[in-house]
């Protein structure tokens, strides 16, 4: 079959339908309750034993009337399910991506679906525990509850899994390194070469004056792999380093780590290292090989 | 029609017609409808084996709305169907909840059409359903003068605006006998001169108090096997026949060459295969699809397949008058209310609420032993039902 579409013509459209929506009585108690005294109502039907919010007027099993079965609910639930919206169109409520979750407030027997907030999409996950944050203004819809908001509690934070991570992202940590870092340095590491204690002994060495261990700026890459670049939950498989300068005392040295290559294979990354003066010399320069963090179960 | 076995319609609900329904959103309008269906064929919605549902497409923007519904339409659980044939909607509910009864798939089937005119942007809905580069510009949803024009083309200005205004004002009694009905004007005949030259214009000769309502409200209706609807209802109102015909043009390209109307088309068909011969004195009470009083008019013509003048003459004598000679639309009709998904519907309903002597205070004063409804919609369907009081032969 002929598929080419030359010489057929498009003819564009675009509609705008204005709509809108009758709440119903029962429907508009439950928008005042919000809206007025940050209550969230539902009803109960105690026939089949089930509170339904938000509220409806009738059970839909059994038929009863339920309008005049209110009751008043937590603004706390569990997240049920959950979906991440990534596309964006103008009738959204927020920018994306937002996690859109259905919300079992407890006491109550259905779920409905609102935003939630405050934990990372890599981290969502069914099971979580929320409390509603009402809006500043309202608008006397269902968003005159904000989003439901995680809580905080359950939080467990992990840096950027393989995923996120993308070649160019970059970290730092910057520390003065000071007469006591160097003095506990080496009661740390039994490394008390007079060098690094001895001013005296120094002033006869090719560096006129004591310096730090070098391995003592070289350290101040961990906080940035561990940390910041993965991030918490990185596990280092390796790290090399060239000295080219000493560190003197008082010197300020900047440590930092970029993402250089992504090993599909393994899912590990190579970062490159540089560690720099308050001069902007260069201190040393390396490599390290990491497993970045996973997501948690 | 060849069925398996017969179809009675034991329960009739219908919400409140109005033109604002604020206090109720849509499953608890139609809840309404369900409840009453239910209780008047007393049973309860786990005697329901299948619920029918059914509106128009993008009208309340709206996705699926039968879902949503399930809330007030007691569906959770069971078998559901969703139908949308634009204005016919309701009816082809009720052909659908026939075939699945009479196929002997389902014993009891609940159907259901609504509309929430209020909440949506119908001529929006209407606009966008005609081919984008030949059809849109001429669609203008039911709003159209041209019957009007051929009717005054025909018998003269004079007696053509003076007929639909004794068609627009008996159709409004009839609304006022109809406590469900949405427009209930109290009109008397002596304001007639005065409203055809005050109610504004829409299209040519079509002006308000000519057209049809814009409606929120739902309609159910129950059905039953043979069997089951005999021990559910001294008397169920058997769905005897039914046909649907569709043409889709609405113009000749040609140019206005004599075409047959669908109407027409399913009348001949429907009374031919039932020994109509006259209609008049066979069929009891019509409840006619009347979007407009000048359609209304026109399609008398078309359904009772007359002649000449006669259909002019008909509403002239007020034959069509609920305690005339042959009562049409005892209910107000579509020009009193118009919640389009159920308007179909409700005139099958009515239709059916004559038969079974259960249409209160507009009940027509004679025996109803037959009765005929119709549903339209666009651009040009028909779907014509028979009721009837004795249960059908089986053919």
């Amino acid at each position: 079959m002929d598929t080419t579409y030359a010489d057929s013509f498009i003819v564009e459209g675009k509609l705008s339908l204005p709509y809108q929506y009758f709440a119903g009585r029962t429907g508009s108690k439950f928008i005042i309750s919000l809206r007025d005294s940050k209550k969230i109502l539902g009803v109960r039907c105690n026939t089949c034993n089930k509170v339904f919010v938000p509220p409806r007027s009738t059970c839909e099993r059994c038929f009863a009337d339920l309008t005049q079965s209110w009751v008043e609910l937590k603004d706390t639930g569990v997240v049920t399910g959950f979906t991440v919206i990534r596309y964006e169109e103008p009738h959204q409520p927020v920018k994306p991506p937002y996690i859109l979750g259905m919300i079992l407030l407890d006491g109550a027997d259905t779920p409905f679906p609102h935003i939630v907030k405050g934990v990372p999409i890599s981290q969502m996950k069914t099971g979580l525990r929320v409390k509603a944050v009402f809006a500043k203004k309202t608008t006397s819809t269902i968003r005159d509850i904000d989003h439901f908001l995680v809580d905080e509690s359950q939080k467990i934070e992990i840096g950027y899994t393989y995923d996120e991570l993308e070649i160019g992202m970059a970290a730092t940590f910057t520390k003065t390194i000071t007469e006591t870092d160097v003095y506990l340095f080496a009661g740390i590491s039994g490394d008390f070469n007079p060098m690094h204690l001895n001013e005296e002994f120094a002033k006869k060495t090719p560096f006129g004056t004591r310096i730090a261990h070098g391995a003592l700026p070289q350290c101040l890459i961990a906080p940035v792999l561990g940390m910041k670049m993965p991030g918490l939950g990185t596990v280092a498989l390796e790290i090399t380093t060239r000295f080219r300068a000493p560190t003197y005392f008082g010197d300020t040295i900047t440590a930092r780590a970029e993402v250089v290559e992504k090993i599909e294979a393994k899912r590990w990354v190579r970062m490159a290292l540089t560690w720099t003066n308050q001069h902007g010399k260069l201190v040393a320069e390396g490599a390290a090989l990491v497993i970045p963090p996973t997501p948690l179960s | 029609m060849r069925k398996n076995r017969n179809v009675g319609i034991v329960g009739v609900g219908q919400s409140v017609f109005s033109s604002h329904r604020e206090e109720v959103n849509q499953p608890e309008m139609i809840h309404e409808a369900v409840v009453e269906a239910l209780q008047m064929a007393g049973i309860t919605m786990a005697d329901v084996d299948c619920v029918v549902h059914g509106n128009m497409e993008l009208f309340e923007m709206v996705h699926q709305p039968d879902l949503w519904h399930t809330i007030g339409t007691g569906a959770w659980g069971k078998e559901t169907l969703r139908i949308t044939t634009g204005g016919t909607t309701g009816a082809t509910l009720v052909a659908a909840a026939d075939h699945l009864v009479a196929s002997g798939l389902h014993d009891i089937v609940l159907a259901i059409g609504f509309e929430k005119l209020q909440e949506g942007h119908t001529t929006g809905g209407i606009t966008n359903m005609a081919d984008p580069l030949w059809g849109r510009q001429l669609q203008t949803g039911a709003l159209t003068g041209m019957t009007a024009a051929a009717i005054i083309d025909e018998f003269g200005a004079e007696r053509a605006r003076k007929a639909a205004m004794t068609y627009r004002i008996l159709m409004d009694k009839h609304a006022m006998k109809n406590e469900k009905a949405h427009r209930r004007l109290g009109l008397e005949f002596d304001q007639a001169d005065e409203l055809a030259v005050n109610s504004p214009a829409l299209v040519g000769e079509l002006r308000m108090i000519h057209m049809c309502s814009q409606s929120d409200g739902a309609c159910a209706m129950i059905f039953a096997s043979e069997e089951t609807a005999k021990q559910l209802c001294p008397q169920p109102a058997w769905i005897r026949d039914h046909i649907t015909v569709h043409r889709e043009e609405m113009f000749c390209i040609f140019g206005n060459a004599p075409v047959l109307s669908t109407h027409r088309y399913a009348a001949q068909k429907l009374f031919a295969r039932n020994g109509i011969t006259d209609p008049l004195s066979q069929i009891d009470v019509f409840e006619m699809y009347d979007p407009s009083s000048w359609w209304g008019i026109d399609w008398l013509r078309e359904f009772l397949m007359l002649e000449g003048d006669a259909h002019i003459r008909m509403v002239e004598n007020h034959d069509i008058a609920i305690e005339g000679k042959f009562p049409v639309n005892p209910s107000g009709g579509v020009i009193a209310s118009n919640p389009i998904g159920a308007t179909a519907m409700v005139r099958v309903a009515e239709a059916a609420l004559q038969i079974m002597g259960k249409a209160g205070q507009h009940q027509v004063p004679k025996p109803v032993n037959q009765a005929m409804a119709s549903g339209f919609g666009g651009t040009m369907w028909t779907v014509l039902f028979l009721l009837t009081r004795d249960i059908p032969a089986m053919g």
